[in-house]
């Protein structure tokens, strides 16, 4: 349960995202496999070396969807429920790598925004994007 | 470790260490405490730490981190043996400190989100893969002797 002021972080840090979900989302995924090399095994759709275009397509439907999940902090489950769906039954993303994610999320940010990515707003967006991946994960069994 | 890995690694030793200390580095140990705060466990007793300016603030959380980061740097200067440098501080984690090795890849992802804001835009994906591995060997170097 996110606290008012945590949901006012939040709200800050999307609002520095807000309008540029393909270029985030494509600079998320393309740090996701570099890093984190064995998360590509998902993407096998998208080849072995992922191109610009693929990035971006992609890359924004991640962002546009965590922009859902920001407008609806207080009802995740309703609002995710038909992409719970969809990672129980078809993606069947191992859990373990969502952490990965959320961590090049926040070197992402901190990279782009530095000053402007307080500790206070790290903190927050890491309790959201928590909550947010326990809700995907969630109707796995 | 690769050639860029190393390279890594010792600008790692370099931010990190007592001659060079970035300044933003220091803040590491500190981000940890105000992002992950089950981690203040280990804390106690080094006064107030009951919000993000107090933890900020703690001249004893900083002096703390300080020990910690020096330690960190000490090792890489070990990049090959890396295990071999960090065993004492293993033992010391486990019997007496009694702190779960998944702190220290926490720590170690704090130190990857610091360096991002203090290198800004240069920080691209193969710069933060070469990192996360430094941090990674440490992580796994620091766990080795747990039993």
């Amino acid at each position: 349960m996110l606290s008012a002021q945590e949901r006012a972080h939040v709200a800050q840090v999307w609002d520095l995202i807000a309008g540029h979900e393909a270029a985030f989302g494509a600079e998320l995924l393309l740090r996701l496999f570099t890093v984190y090399p064995s998360t590509k095994t998902y993407f096998k759709h998208l080849g072995v070396c992922p191109d610009e275009a693929q990035l971006l397509t992609h890359g924004q439907r991640v962002l546009e969807a965590v922009g859902v999940a920001v407008q609806h902090t207080d009802h995740l489950r309703a609002a995710l429920s038909p992409l719970a769906d969809l990672h129980a039954q078809v993606l069947r993303v191992d859990p373990a790598n969502f952490p990965q994610l959320i961590q090049c999320f926040h070197v992402m940010l901190a990279s782009h925004l530095q000053g402007e990515f307080t500790v206070q707003m790290q903190a927050a967006w890491d309790k959201f994007l928590t909550e947010v991946a326990v809700v995907l994960t969630e109707k796995y069994r | 470790m690769d050639a860029g890995q190393v390279e890594k690694a010792q600008s790692l030793e370099l931010l990190t260490g007592t001659d060079s200390l970035c300044p933003s580095v220091l803040f590491s140990p500190l981000r940890l405490l105000v992002v992950y705060p089950w981690t203040q466990r280990f804390f106690q007793s080094f006064g107030d730490l009951s919000s993000a300016d107090a933890i900020m603030g703690n001249s004893k959380v900083k002096a703390h981190g300080k020990k910690v980061l020096n330690s960190f740097s000490d090792g890489l200067k070990n990049i090959d043996d890396l295990k071999g440098a960090f065993a004492k501080l293993s033992e010391l984690h486990c019997d007496k400190l009694h702190v779960d090795p998944e702190n220290f890849r926490l720590l170690g992802n704090v130190l990857v989100c610091v360096l991002a804001h203090h290198f800004g835009h240069e920080f691209n994906p193969q710069v933060q893969a070469a990192f996360q591995k430094v941090v990674a060997g440490v992580a796994s170097a620091l766990a080795h002797r747990y039993h």
